[in-house]
C-alpha cells in the first residue's frame, strides 16, 4: 500500500517537474528593467524606461512568443534596488536585467545578477564595473572616464592649442578622482599645464567660492569634472561669474539633452560638453530611433533612453542569436559582438564586457544658430578611446 | 584684490542668501514655536513660481513680485486648513504634518514642471559683472545681498517698531493673556505664519537664478537653513542674520584653505557654537 502510494507520488512528482521544465522554456522573455523610476534620479529613470519599453514592444517575437518587459524601480537606492532584484530572481526567475545609471546602484545589482547567473546591461559609468569589480554577468554600454577625457581634452587642445594653462573643478570620490587621473595623465602627454584643482563635496551646490579659485588662477580652459546637477550648477554660476567670456570651458562628462534642456542655451552657447550620445548623430540606428522615438513619445531621444533602448534590444538579439535562454549561451553570443549602433559600429569587447563606441565632443550653439527646439549643439569630434585589453583592470572575465 | 578678501566678500554675498532662506524660518519658530519642516517645500514652490511668470511674462520683476504674494496666499490657506490644529501638540507631530506637507508640495511639483530641472536668467538689466581687481563678480549676486539687506531692514521694523510686531511678540509669550486682552491671536498666527513662508518663496525667486530649479531643492534648502537657525538661535532674527553670515564666510573661505571641506566645515562650526553656547549665537534658554 505504502509502496503503490510512493510510486504514484513520484510518478505525479516527475510529471510535474516535467511541465515545470516544459512550462520554463514555453514562458516568454522577460526584461527586468532597474530603473530610478521615483526618488532623485527620477529624471534618468523615466526616459531609460521610456527606451526600455520602446524596445521590447518593437522587437516581435524571441523564441517564439513576444518578449515582455517589467520594470524594477531602485528608487535610487541601492539597498532598495538589491532587495528587489533578488525577489525577482528568487519569485520570478528573472535572469535578465538592464538600466541603472547609478554606479552604486549597477555596481550592486552586478553582483547580484552574477550570483544567480543572470545577464545585466548597464550604461552606468563607474569605471569598476569593467574594471576591478567586473564579472561574467555584467556588460557596460557606456564610455568610462579614460574615454570620456581623452575624446574631449584632446579634440579640444587641438582645435586651441594655445590654451595651454588649464583648472580642474572635481568631485572628491571615486568617479571624480578617476576623472581627474586620466586628465591628468592627457595633460602629461600634450604639454598642458595644470594650474590648479579645487575638490568639492558630493553635497555642495555653491561652486562660488571654487570658480574665485579658477579665476585667481588664471586659466584658459576650466574643465569641470562633476556631473548631473552639480555641473549644471557650477555652470550655471560660472556664467554668472562672466567666466566664459575669460576663459573656455569644458563639461567633460554632461547628461546630454536633458542638461541642455534644464540650462537653455544662454548658458550652453559655446561651451563644450562630452555626451555618451547625440540625437543628431547620423547613423541608421540613431536616425529610426529618433523616428521611433518621436512617433512613439512626442519627444527627442536623449541619453538614458538611448541607452536603455540600445542596452535591451542587445539583450534580445542575444538571446534570439543563441536560440535559447541558457545565460551562459546568451553571454558567449554578446562577447565579442559586434552591431551596428545608435553611435555606429560597436562591439563588446570579451576581456571585460565593455562596449567599444564612440564619445562625442559637442559645442553649444547660440539660440540663433538652433535649428529647432532640442538643437542645442554640434558634434565638433568623435571617436572610440579604451584601454588596451594588456592594461585592462579586469581579472574576472 | 587679494584672493582672501574676494573670498571673504563671496562669502558676505552668500550669507545674505543663507540668512533669506532662514529668517522665515526663525520667524516662524521663534514667534509661533512652531517647527516648520516644509519650509524647504514653500522655498520650491517658489522658486518653480517664479519659473512660471518668467516663462509667460519674460518679466522677473513680475515673478519677484507674485511669486512671494502668492506662496503667503498659499501659506494662509495651509495655515488656517491644517496648521492651526497642530499648534498645540508636541513638535515631533509639527514635524510629521510638515514634512507630508512637503512632500505633497514636492510631487506636485514634479507633475506639474516634470523631472527636469529649470532654469531662470537674470534680470537683462543685471546679468553683467563688477570687475573687483583681478575678480569679476555678478551684478545679480550684488542685487541679493542689497535687497536682502532692505528685506532684513523691513522684517525688523515690522517685528520690532510696529504694533503688529509687538503683538506677536506678545503672543509668543502668552496667547492666552493676548487673546483675553481682545487680540485675535489666530489672525495673528495665521498672518504671520504666511509672513514666514512668504519670505522662504521670497528667497526662492532670488535663489533660482543661482541655484536653478530642480525637484529636491527643498530638503537641501531646509538643511541648510536650519544650520543657520541653530547656529545663530532659534526664533532670533538677529541671530539668523549673523548666523546666515558665519556660514557663508566659513563655507567661502574654507573653499580656498580647504576646498574639499568647504562643506564640511559648515557643520564644524555649527558643532563649535553649539559647545560653547547651546543655545546658539543669541538664542535663548
Amino acid at each position: 500500500m505504502i509502496r503503490k502510494y510512493l510510486k504514484q507520488s513520484a510518478i505525479a512528482l516527475s510529471i510535474l517537474s516535467a511541465t515545470g521544465i516544459v512550462n520554463a522554456d514555453t514562458d516568454p522573455v522577460t526584461i527586468y528593467g532597474v530603473k530610478s523610476l521615483s526618488g532623485s534620479f527620477a529624471s534618468y529613470g523615466k526616459y531609460a524606461d521610456m527606451g526600455s519599453k520602446l524596445a521590447v514592444e518593437g522587437y516581435g517575437e524571441v523564441l517564439g512568443q513576444k518578449p515582455v518587459y517589467k520594470v524594477i524601480d531602485t528608487e535610487g537606492n541601492a539597498g532598495k534596488a538589491i532587495r528587489k532584484v533578488q525577489e525577482a530572481i528568487n519569485q520570478e526567475g528573472a535572469k535578465y536585467f538592464n538600466g541603472s545609471t547609478l554606479s552604486s546602484t549597477a555596481l550592486a545589482i552586478g553582483k547580484e545578477v552574477h550570483k544567480s547567473d543572470g545577464v545585466f546591461i548597464t550604461p552606468a559609468g563607474a569605471d569598476e564595473l569593467t574594471g576591478v569589480s567586473c564579472n561574467a554577468s555584467t556588460f557596460r554600454w557606456s564610455v568610462p572616464t579614460f574615454g570620456a577625457i581623452r575624446e574631449t581634452v584632446k579634440p579640444l587642445f587641438k582645435e586651441h592649442p594655445d590654451k595651454k594653462r588649464w583648472y580642474t573643478i572635481t568631485p572628491q570620490y571615486v568617479f571624480g578622482e578617476a576623472l581627474l587621473s586620466n586628465a591628468k595623465t592627457v595633460f602629461d602627454e600634450l604639454g598642458i599645464e595644470h594650474v590648479g584643482n579645487s575638490y568639492h563635496s558630493l553635497q555642495e551646490q555653491e561652486f562660488s567660492g571654487y570658480l574665485t579659485n579658477a579665476m585667481a588662477a588664471k586659466p584658459d580652459v576650466l574643465l569641470l569634472l562633476n556631473f548631473g546637477s552639480q555641473s549644471s550648477n557650477t555652470l550655471r554660476q560660472a556664467i554668472n561669474f562672466g567666466l566664459k567670456n575669460q576663459m573656455t570651458i569644458l563639461v567633460s562628462w554632461s547628461s546630454g539633452l536633458e542638461q541642455f534642456q534644464e540650462l537653455g542655451s544662454d548658458i550652453t552657447e559655446n561651451v563644450y560638453f562630452g555626451a555618451q550620445y547625440w540625437h543628431t548623430v547620423d547613423t541608421p540606428v540613431n536616425n529610426e530611433l529618433v523616428t521611433k522615438v518621436k512617433n512613439a513619445y512626442g519627444i527627442t531621444p536623449n541619453y538614458p533612453l538611448a541607452a536603455d533602448y540600445i542596452s535591451t534590444t542587445l539583450l534580445l538579439d542575444a538571446i534570439a542569436g543563441a536560440a535559447t535562454t541558457d545565460t551562459k549561451k546568451v553571454i558567449s553570443t554578446l562577447e565579442g559582438h559586434s552591431y551596428e549602433g545608435p553611435t555606429g559600429t560597436e562591439t563588446i569587447r570579451q576581456a571585460d564586457h565593455q562596449v567599444l563606441k564612440n564619445y562625442y565632443l559637442l559645442k553649444g550653439k547660440t539660440a540663433a544658430g538652433m535649428k529647432d527646439a532640442d538643437d542645442f549643439a554640434e558634434i565638433v569630434s568623435s571617436g572610440k578611446s579604451f584601454p588596451e585589453e594588456s592594461s585592462l583592470a579586469c581579472k574576472a572575465i | 584684490m587679494n584672493l582672501y578678501l574676494f573670498q571673504a566678500l563671496n562669502g558676505i554675498g552668500l550669507g545674505m542668501i543663507y540668512f533669506l532662506i532662514s529668517v522665515g524660518l526663525t520667524i516662524i519658530f521663534g514667534l509661533l514655536n512652531f517647527v516648520n519642516f516644509a519650509h524647504g517645500a514653500f522655498y520650491l514652490l517658489g522658486a518653480y513660481l517664479s519659473f512660471s511668470v518668467v516663462s509667460i511674462t519674460g518679466n522677473y520683476w513680475l515673478a519677484l513680485i507674485l511669486a512671494p504674494i502668492f506662496i503667503a496666499f498659499i501659506a494662509l490657506l495651509c495655515e488656517k486648513t491644517l496648521i492651526k490644529r497642530v499648534y498645540h501638540l508636541p513638535h515631533t507631530y509639527q514635524i510629521l504634518v510638515t514634512l507630508g506637507v512637503a512632500l505633497i508640495i514636492q510631487e506636485l511639483c514634479i507633475s506639474i514642471w516634470g523631472p527636469i530641472g529649470k532654469n531662470i536668467s537674470p534680470p537683462d538689466s543685471l546679468k553683467g559683472v563688477v570687475q573687483l581687481g583681478e575678480f569679476f563678480y555678478p551684478q545679480y549676486r550684488l542685487f541679493v545681498i542689497v535687497f536682502a539687506a532692505i528685506v532684513a531692514f523691513g522684517v525688523w521694523i515690522l517685528l520690532d517698531k510696529t504694533k503688529f510686531g509687538a503683538l506677536v511678540r506678545a503672543g509668543s509669550e502668552d496667547a492666552e493673556t493676548l487673546s483675553l486682552l481682545g487680540t485675535h491671536t489666530h489672525r495673528l498666527f495665521s498672518i504671520t505664519f504666511a509672513l514666514g513662508v512668504g519670505l522662504a518663496g521670497l528667497a526662492g525667486v532670488l535663489a533660482a537664478p543661482i541655484k536653478g530649479i530642480h525637484p529636491f531643492i527643498g530638503p537641501e534648502i531646509l538643511g541648510l537653513a536650519f544650520f543657520v537657525v541653530v547656529i545663530g538661535g532659534m526664533g532670533s532674527f538677529t541671530g539668523a542674520l549673523v548666523g546666515g553670515l558665519l556660514v557663508g564666510l566659513v563655507q567661502s573661505l574654507m573653499t580656498t584653505f580647504w576646498p574639499q571641506g568647504a562643506s564640511l566645515m559648515i557643520y564644524g562650526a555649527m558643532a563649535f557654537v553649539i559647545l560653547l553656547r547651546p543655545y546658539g549665537l543669541f538664542g535663548r534658554a
